[in-house]
């Protein structure tokens, strides 16, 4: 058999994780482990501000109706991605940005959602479904374009079946530029969002 | 690293006069161990096939034309009339472009009886996701049929290049599939510079490699952070997204983009892009960390049933259609096919003695330990290739892009390489006086493996096992809807 033959599947090396039998006593580990988590945006981190666009996060004009400030649900829609984003986005999760800490989070239901994330260019397939998303969310609620696709359409601008923007589908609340944006901007136009101020604008300490 | 292949690889071209006799020729070289690497059409119907490797055949790629012009009466046969059937997505794609052809597209039939229920999921669907619908057919918790329906997020990027240059295709085709694009934008290269007659420096192709090698890693540890929370274990996908995180910083550091964009281009590679402050000892001791780490994770997973038992016997790729669709990239080596770019064709200065891992079960266990092994084989060719690597070196050794300018040597080029998903194959046809692309043929490694889902969902398994079948598979909805 071909498998026998690659060192690669003959076992993996030894290291210390091994003195634990099974994936759940990880926990004893954790406990003297410190967090990997970054400050970002709302305190400072070199090594994620450097990956960082200053000029990522557009607002739009604040909205009439208030908005809670914290315990927010995501719903994320691709509307024609090249998967950066989404690659991206599933990094807020990891342990590095872990953006419960801000009281975000992930929903399977739009009927929970209090922001939309629209990845992609806006495919003409899309536009329907995600006016069905957005009429499915509870108000209040707010949109966050995600990427330059979701913006202008990006390099696709043009392309068939390819609306390239969501002015007149529905109304962005904050704009996230970059391809794709680092996760550590993602955060910050999520706070924009929740504060109506971009975190680095408004704290000198956080500057580059 | 051993022998070093640096001949880019042959090209040959047969041609046909009926349809006939061309899927008749296809089938027989099938049936002897070619690989199909690309179906496409523009004036003539292409079959690109790859000899196996104990053959002695001097051309590495060889083109099947099907010459259509003229005014023919005979019955043409779409390949999938044969079995042929790797190249589903593009024959659908043909039959819709050439109604000259007279292809059928067939769906599948639909199940009725009592009990029966169709429990829809998509587009929009889980915490983040590409947008596909997938319709599981169901009879209490077995699921009997999947179909799937994509297209919702289609770009056309093949129709959005026609009529520009390869230098000004290179930045859609780098957003075709952000996790593969080292590969995309390296396929679109090596078919340029087939055309060109272009051969990129030694020093080019092995900070090729180690691009290819880093996105590689990055794609498999997000994949396996994805099947580690579908069988609910968070606490692996935590470290598995950490781990990527930390390789995505090191592809920041060392070439100034966190998912490696716009450092390989057409004749090598742009080292004017590349941050002037990168260390590549910091880089190399970061990828020896991540490396021992990812090993422990799995020793670990290895040892716990509760993921165990989910992964075992989940999501079996029945025979008949590893035999008719030949799944590609990890999908494939953990069905028993030893296929591998890398080591079939030896571009860009991959070893010659390259060893793929390879396993027969053909279920989500295998897929995974296929995903472990090539996780550890990247970081450690990533390893080798940075303590030799000297970005300085680069300079002057890739040739200026305008000689891309010029009118080609050939109006014709095929690029193929191993993308993390599998064989991606891109086919460029140009004006010979101009450069301008008039065509672009590509297979993707998601479009290829994607009919394999299906079947080997309802194989006996039940909706509790889909996410974990579905994390397995990996497979990609921007390589589909390109």
């Amino acid at each position: 058999m071909p498998a026998l033959r690659c060192p690669w599947l003959a076992g993996t090396a030894k290291s210390p994780l091994e003195v634990c039998p099974l994936y759940y006593w990880n926990w004893l580990r954790h406990i003297v482990r410190l967090p990997e988590t970054t400050n970002f945006p709302t305190a400072p981190d070199p090594a994620v501000a450097e990956m960082s666009d200053p000029a990522a996060i557009e607002m739009a004009a604040r909205p009439s109706d208030p908005f809670p400030r914290r315990s927010i649900a995501l719903r994320h829609l691709d509307a024609g991605s090249c998967n950066g984003c989404e690659s991206e986005l599933s990094l807020l999760s990891s342990p590095d940005y872990d953006f419960t800490r801000y009281g975000f989070s992930f929903t399977p239901s739009p009927k929970h959602a209090d922001i939309l994330v629209i990845t992609g260019v806006i495919t003409e397939a899309m536009v329907p479904i995600i006016h069905n998303v957005f009429e499915q969310m509870a108000a209040p609620k707010r949109v966050l374009a995600l990427g330059t696709c979701a913006i202008d359409g990006g390099v696709f601008a043009g392309a068939p079946g390819v609306v390239g923007s969501l002015s007149g589908i529905v109304p962005v609340t904050v704009a996230v530029a970059g391809c794709p944006p680092s996760p550590g901007d993602i955060l910050r136009g999520l706070l924009t969002i929740a504060d109506h101020r971009d975190p680095l604008a408004s704290r000198k300490a956080v500057s580059r | 690293m051993s022998t070093i292949v640096t001949a880019p690889p042959t090209q040959a071209v047969r041609t046909y006069p009926t349809a006939a006799s061309w899927l008749e020729a296809w089938s027989a070289l099938r049936e002897h161990g070619w690989e199909t690497v690309l179906l496409d059409a523009d004036e003539e119907v292409n079959a690109v096939l790859m000899p196996p490797s104990d053959d002695p055949q001097r051309e590495n790629l060889v083109t099947l034309r099907l010459i259509t012009q003229g005014p023919h009466r005979e019955r043409r046969d779409p390949p999938s009339a044969r079995d042929i059937l790797e190249t589903l997505d593009a024959e659908a794609r043909i039959a819709g472009e050439r109604a000259d052809l007279g292809w059928a597209v067939s769906e599948p039939p639909p199940v009725r009886g009592k009990g029966i229920f169709v429990y829809p999921l998509g587009p929009v669907r889980a915490d983040v996701a590409e947008s596909m619908l997938y319709r599981l057919v169901v009879m209490g918790d077995e699921i009997v049929q999947l179909n799937l329906r994509h297209h919702f997020k289609q770009r056309h990027i093949r129709q959005l290049v026609l009529g520009s240059t390869v230098l000004e295709a290179m930045p859609v085709i780098a957003r075709f599939t952000t996790t593969s694009n080292v590969h995309h934008t390296l396929a679109l290269a090596a078919a340029a510079e087939a055309a060109w007659g272009v051969a990129p420096h030694p020093d080019a192709d092995a900070t090729r490699v180690l691009l290819a090698e880093l996105e590689r890693a990055v794609s498999h540890l997000g994949d396996l952070a994805a099947l580690a929370v579908s069988t609910g274990l968070t606490v692996p996908q935590m470290e598995y997204l950490h781990l990527k995180e930390d390789l995505l910083r090191v592809n920041a550091s060392l070439f100034g983009h966190r998912y490696l964009r716009g450092v390989v281009c057409l004749g090598g590679v742009n080292w004017t892009a590349l941050p002037s402050h990168a260390d590549p000892l910091q880089a190399t001791e970061t990828v020896a960390e991540i490396l021992k780490v990812a090993s422990g994770i799995a020793a670990q997973l290895e040892r716990t049933p509760s993921f165990l038992d989910r992964l075992h016997g989940a999501g079996t790729v029945p025979k008949s259609a590893i035999h008719q669709i030949r799944p590609v990239g990890p999908v494939g080596r953990a069905s028993g096919r030893t296929f591998d770019v890398r080591q079939r064709l030896g571009y860009a200065g991959y070893p010659a003695d390259l060893q793929v891992p390879v396993l027969p079960q053909a279920d989500a266990y295998a897929r995974f330990r296929v995903r472990v092994a090539e996780l550890n084989q990247s970081l450690a060719i990533v390893l080798s290739r940075l303590a030799a690597w000297d970005p300085t070196r680069l300079r002057q050794k890739t040739p200026a892009e305008t000689a891309f300018a010029e009118p080609p040597r050939s109006p014709e080029g095929l690029g193929v390489v191993e993308a993390p998903r599998g064989l991606l194959a891109y086919r460029l046809v140009v004006d010979a006086s101009n450069g301008r692309i008039r065509h672009l043929g590509v297979a993707t490694p998601s479009a290829r493996n994607w009919p394999v889902v299906p079947a080997a969902v309802a194989n006996g398994n039940i909706l509790q096992d889909f996410p974990i079948i579905d994390a397995s598979f990996a497979l990609s909805v921007a390589g589909w809807d390109g």
